[in-house]
């Protein structure tokens, strides 16, 4: 597969949030508003690329090397917790201004399955660093993007009547449906 | 202090007996494991070469290491005797590798049956190695001897069409394990002994 | 006043069922329920984690220094994590295949985090169990209904461990599957319109 298919696999047919389901959380959680989505969707670019490629370096220099496989996913939590710590630290001290926009946000990183998943399906799909790399960019370009159009329609059915039991998270979810299936025609394009 | 201390123990010993017990578990579900990932993901090839076989090839396995690489070969009865193998080998396809699960008769040196395990080709054109019988049908019956490629290369196995990429990389696997079963014939034919009453 | 164990397992049940009451812990719920047995699967791993973990943070909860908790916290969920990867792969093989980058990211489930957080670290071992196991009941319970929806309605029959069986076009010979259902865009409509089912029962 060539870095072009791969890229467009990545953002649309493979969408992280609409067609594998993973960071759905933070995808209802923080759509709410424009600013929140936009710093969200930063926020896991960042920790992606970071996360995507250190948890391939060690998984295939460090567990493979030792017959260590089955420590797969206590050390990528660990890994990824401990790396989002350290952004965090580093960010505070050294780039004030992006930990002002993006700060609040990274503590809910750890625990968003988007992360863990990609780091995960780095290593299932069998791809080299580079490889990894950008699928680890393009993944989080894809949930940025998603998460940025979601939160444009939320803030318009915020002005809507919507029926009682369908409000707030259950109207959400069908609207999600309604992009999922927008993306859903990208699907066989790779 | 008193506090970071006890935080680096508990952390230590918390971590050190996760790692021991889960050790534990992997070691008691190794084997298990193993063979259920032969039961699912190479057991159908394994059938459809050995097919009317009276053992369980998947359970009548030995393993015989090349350089770094070790092989499993898998050993099928028939009428009491222990007279074929399988073992698998991989060709590079259009879109990474492909396994190719490769059955030979012993006694006679012939190919009894070719199957596809793993492969990511394109579905409909190269998926159809694995799909469709109509490119492995074409290996059984040939000997040992001969070198394996597709008509386009000068060989006697006519390709999928528009999957020629797909048919030269189940012609090399084949190529490449008939060469490995001839350079170790000696050693399988004694392996092979302890099966089969 | 302070609840019963009965009542501490009763909860998850209903009062706070994941993940329709607590809206936590989508990701499998979107992503697994292509089949009511992928779905009961998925809900039978994440209740042995949950109980586990419950039990485990409970037990330990004088003992773990409230600046780590959060790590020691995840290092136990990991190992139960790992511990059922290597059980189901070890015994259920191809649910394991079928559930896929799924079974891992059970350790990054907040439901999972959350009740180790909210209530093992603050409550009796017993309690801790309860709570964790009727949590997980639940959960399971809301996955096995959202598997069986879609799946009755994307292929038209219901099949449970290959021999329990239901299929909808003896009831209504003329049902021709809705195969959207099975895809991505129906988990998200399909779980918002039960949301509204249960929101709109609940009143």
């Amino acid at each position: 597969m060539g870095y072009f298919e791969l890229i467009i696999a990545c953002i649309f047919v493979n969408n992280i949030l609409l067609a594998q389901f993973l960071g759905n959380c933070p995808f209802l959680g923080t759509s709410k508003k424009m600013e929140t989505a936009v710093g969200m969707g930063m926020a896991v670019i960042f920790v992606l690329v970071l996360a995507g490629t250190i948890t391939w370096v060690i998984y295939t220099f460090i567990l493979v090397k030792f017959g260590l496989v089955y420590l797969r996913t206590i050390a990528f939590i660990v890994v990824i917790a401990s790396l989002v710590q350290f952004v965090e630290m580093f960010l505070k001290k050294s780039i004030p201004a992006l930990y002002a926009g993006l700060g609040i946000f990274l503590p809910l990183i750890t625990t968003n399955c988007a992360v863990m998943g990609v780091c995960v399906l780095n290593i299932d799909k069998e791809f080299t660093f580079l490889q990894a790399l950008v699928a680890s960019f393009f993944y989080a370009v894809g949930f940025a993007l998603a998460l940025i159009l979601f939160a444009g329609l939320r803030e318009r059915i915020l002005l809507a009547r919507v029926p009682k039991p369908l409000q707030d998270t259950s109207i959400a979810l069908i609207t999600a449906g309604m992009i999922s299936l927008a993306f859903f025609a990208f699907q066989g394009m790779v | 202090m008193n506090d970071m201390v006890k935080m680096v123990v508990v952390l230590t010993v918390l971590s050190s007996v996760a790692g021991g017990v889960l050790a534990a578990v992997n070691k008691g579900t190794a084997s298990q494991i193993e063979a259920q990932q032969l039961t699912f993901v190479k057991g159908p090839a394994i059938m459809s070469i050995l097919e009317g076989s009276t053992n369980n090839p998947i359970e009548d396995r030995f393993k015989i290491a090349d350089g770094d690489a070790e092989t499993s070969f898998f050993v099928g009865v028939f009428d009491g005797k222990a007279t074929t193998i399988a073992f698998e080998e991989f060709g590079k396809g259009f879109g990474g590798d492909i396994g190719v699960m490769v059955g030979v008769n012993v006694n006679e040196d012939k190919l009894v049956g070719v199957a596809v395990t793993v492969h990511t080709e394109t579905p409909g054109l190269g998926a159809n190695a694995k799909d469709k019988p109509d490119l492995v049908s074409q290996f059984k019956g040939l000997s040992v001897k001969e070198s394996v490629s597709v008509t386009k290369d000068g060989g006697q196995i006519n390709a999928i069409s528009g999957a020629t990429i797909t048919s030269r990389a189940v012609c090399v696997a084949v190529d490449k394990a008939l060469k490995s079963y001839q350079k170790i014939k000696p050693q399988l034919q004694q392996e092979i002994q302890q099966f089969g009453k | 006043m302070p609840k019963t164990l009965v009542q501490e397992f009763t909860k998850g049940l209903w009062e706070e069922l994941p993940p329709f009451r607590l809206v936590l812990g989508l990701c499998p719920v979107l992503g697994v329920t292509t089949s009511m047995e992928n779905g009961l699967g998925m809900g039978i791993a994440t209740t042995f984690v949950l109980f586990g973990s419950n039990f485990l943070v409970s037990l330990l909860r004088s003992i773990i220094p409230q600046k780590v908790r959060i790590a020691c916290f995840i290092i136990i969920i990991a190992s139960f994590v790992t511990i059922v990867e290597l059980l189901m792969q070890a015994y259920t093989y191809p649910l394991y295949l079928k559930l896929g980058v799924f079974i891992p990211l059970i350790v990054v489930n907040c439901i999972v985090l959350g009740r180790a957080e909210a209530f093992a670290y603050k409550n009796k071992v017993l309690y801790s169990m309860a709570d964790g196991l009727g949590i997980g009941i639940g959960y399971t319970l809301a996955l096995g209904a959202l598997g069986a929806v879609r799946e009755l309605l994307g292929n038209g029959s219901v099949t449970v461990w290959g021999d329990l069986s239901y299929n909808l076009s003896s009831a209504f010979p003329s049902f021709q599957p809705f195969s959207f259902m099975v895809q991505a865009p129906g988990a998200f409509i399909c779980l918002g319109l039960m949301l509204c089912f249960i929101n709109a029962i609940g009143d």
